[in-house]
């Protein structure tokens, strides 16, 4: 798998991931592959204190690649580099990741991977900067009413003192 | 410092109620469907704009998993949020209660709300874990508002009815924090899938409770007020109110001894209650592998049992009352905290789902209806300093959170489970000093009340105030406080001293 390092801006920037079958194992070793899901996924300095990001070895639980690149079904006869360019989406937060490329039988049983870092998972990562998603009107509004909540209460002050003055 | 103090109203001009009252004017009946003012209005303005202080402060639990992606947040992040959100609130409750005796519920309360508000807006514009923990820690300050509401009620509603009144208006606040986690999600989904993005539509979302928030302390200040007969500034100005000095109002407030015990043993019942609102939808998450959303609606089950089951411990006060007095409200209120001491132990030992949600649901109850039953003996701990007494208790209630947070539920020393069950123990312990409240007009749990001849209701109350005051006659509502709380001494101890003397409401 190949991709491209720098920190990678949410929403703005790509990923062009290339995959294809490992040449140097036996042949027919692909024969159950169906699909093939490119995931995202958490580096382990990502994970510490986050437990909603932990890695389990039981893949059902396993909370490592959270965000999908893409899926393609699986054709033995074509199992050399493939590739895809994927815009890094707005709902990524900022991290460290990796990628890594389950394949999938008939069954959607998990049966091979493959992925751009070592077993440790601490080479050739890369970073996401997300998005803020603050807006400009969102941060206006903000403000114009929290100072009005405040006035307004000064206004209701002035307007007690005013009354208790008047005769009942 | 001079400060309003109790209303003494002149009886030249008897105002016209709707409901039965009195002699301080106070509704000695509680209709849930009225808004007749200005009993029922207040009731439902208080629960009402507590409730929407209770959405705000716990607004954030159930849109964590999206905040803390758009955030970077860590789990301790997350942990000391939520321990900011109970903290704030610890002084602002004790203040609330001064401030109510000083400038009347109505003023403390909206004052409290609006000036709140911004933080809850400014939610929207968070960017940091430090940004994220400030506001948490701002918005929590809303929820002193309970010592506002249990005030307002005590200052509306008589003996016959004070508990009940209490335990539905801050029950049903409380249910804010039940109803949060059902209703941020929703507004969530709705703003995204009308085109915002996610990191956005949570932001936008907080406006909900913002503006609830404001509209709701806009509707205090308009439609509500102080007093039967009006508001403090205005009944002040016209002479028909008293003054009181801070110093004194604090003094005879910490001095009580039954104040710190009540602030004790309610850190056990709502403090509980704050905790497990922060971390019951992960525990359940993590423990049984549901989906985040099967989680939150496990977690909001437990604040929505406040609808019935705080008024319920209210209610069972005030019937205990009726037949027992003092001594029962007494009795039920540590059986009923013991008891949810008990079901917190057996919640953090059961392993599977579905008896964990039914303890669960048990253990709310008594947990709540404790909460309930803790607000049917305050009213009566003080009267000159009823405003401050409340503010401890419900002070002490948010310390109760914040300990339990901190010994049992921050970093891994605990598994959860472990956490809850070692909760509950300290829950049975610090429920045990109840049994020293002594009430020399009405007893204890263990003792009769005292045969001495100083030893009435009278007595009691007027010992907050010296002689000086009381010729100038500042006492005068504590004199009819006394004789309206003469109820408390059940009805086998009335017939015995006061066979014919009743003292009647008043019907206007």
């Amino acid at each position: 798998l190949l991709i491209n390092f720098a920190v990678l801006k949410g929403g703005e920037d790509k990923i062009t991931v290339t995959w294809g079958l490992n040449q140097t194992v036996a042949a027919g070793t692909d024969s159950t592959y169906k699909t093939i899901k490119v995931k995202l996924c958490y580096a382990p300095i990502s994970q510490v204190d986050r437990g909603w990001r932990k890695t389990v070895d039981d893949l059902k639980k396993d909370r490592t690649c959270q965000h999908k690149i893409v899926a393609r079904p699986y054709n033995p006869a074509n199992n050399t580099a493939q590739s895809h360019e994927w815009t890094v989406e707005r709902d990524v937060p900022t991290a460290t990741y990796f990628i890594r490329a389950y394949a999938y039988d008939a069954d959607e049983k998990e049966v091979a991977y493959g992925q751009t870092t070592d077993a440790g998972r601490t080479t050739n990562l890369f970073q996401v900067q997300a998005i803020s998603g603050r807006h400009v009107t969102v941060d206006t509004c903000s403000i114009c009413f929290s100072v009005f909540s405040v006035v307004s209460l000064f206004g209701f002050f002035y307007n007690e003192k005013r009354n208790a003055k008047r005769p009942q | 410092m001079e400060i309003e103090g109790q209303a003494t109203v002149k009886e030249s001009h008897p105002p016209k109620f709707a409901l039965p009252v009195d002699s301080e004017h106070k509704a000695t009946e509680f209709r849930l469907f009225s808004v007749a003012a200005p009993h029922m209005r207040a009731f439902h303005l208080s629960w009402v704009s507590f409730f929407a202080c209770f959405v705000s402060t716990f607004a954030a639990p159930p849109l964590l998993p999206i905040i803390r992606d758009n955030l970077n947040l860590t789990a301790s992040d997350i942990g000391n949020a939520g321990i900011a959100s109970v903290s704030g609130a610890v002084f602002a409750r004790v203040a609330m209660g001064t401030a109510c005796d000083l400038f009347g519920p109505r003023l403390a309360s909206a004052s409290l709300i609006l000036l709140t508000a911004p933080a809850v807006y400014f939610t929207s514009i968070a960017s940091s874990s430090t940004s994220f923990l400030l506001v948490r820690f701002f918005t929590g300050f809303s929820l002193s508002t309970f010592v506002s509401t249990q005030f307002w009620m005590s200052s509306m509603f008589s003996a016959p009815v004070v508990g009940t009144a209490n335990g539905v208006a801050g029950g049903w606040g409380n249910l804010g924090g039940g109803a949060t986690q059902l209703i941020m999600p929703l507004v969530f989904a709705l703003i995204r899938d009308i085109g915002a993005i996610k990191f956005t539509a949570w932001r936008i979302a907080f406006f909900i409770p913002a503006l609830f928030q404001t509209l709701s302390a806009f509707a205090v200040l308009i439609f509500g007020k102080d007093l039967p007969d009006g508001n403090f500034r205005r009944l002040q100005k016209a002479g028909d109110k008293t003054k009181d000095k801070f110093s004194n109002v604090f003094y005879h407030g910490i001095t009580n001894y039954r104040g710190w015990i009540l602030a004790l043993s309610y850190g056990y019942c709502f403090g509980v209650e704050l905790t497990i609102d922060n971390i019951v939808a992960e525990y359940f998450y993590d423990r049984f592998d549901l989906q985040l959303h099967t989680a939150g609606i496990i977690a909001a089950s437990f604040g929505l049992a406040n609808i019935v089951s705080r008024p319920g411990g209210g209610m069972i006060s005030d019937a205990v009352a009726k037949r027992f007095g003092m001594r029962g409200r007494l009795w039920a209120l540590w059986i009923v905290q013991t008891l949810g001491g008990v079901f917190c132990i057996i919640l953090g030992r059961v392993g599977s789902l579905g008896p964990s949600i039914a303890v669960m649901i048990v253990f709310s109850l008594f947990c709540q209806a404790a909460c309930g039953l803790t607000f049917g003996v305050v009213p009566f701990v003080s009267r000159r300093s009823l405003g401050l007494i409340s503010g401890m208790t419900g002070g002490g209630g948010n310390v109760g959170a914040v300990l339990t947070q901190l010994i049992f539920f921050k970093g891994s020393k605990y598994s959860k489970e472990t956490g809850i069950m070692l909760m509950g123990i300290m829950i049975i312990f610090c429920t045990l000093p109840i049994c020293f409240i002594y009430f020399p007009q009405w007893g204890g749990m263990f003792c009769g009340p005292s045969s001495s001849k100083i030893a009435t209701e009278e007595d009691y109350y007027l010992s907050e105030w010296n002689s000086e005051e009381k010729e100038k006659g500042l006492h005068l509502s504590s004199l009819k406080f006394a004789e309206n709380s003469r109820r408390e001494r059940g009805r086998k101890q009335d017939c015995e001293t006061r066979p014919v003397d009743e003292t009647p409401s008043t019907q206007v």
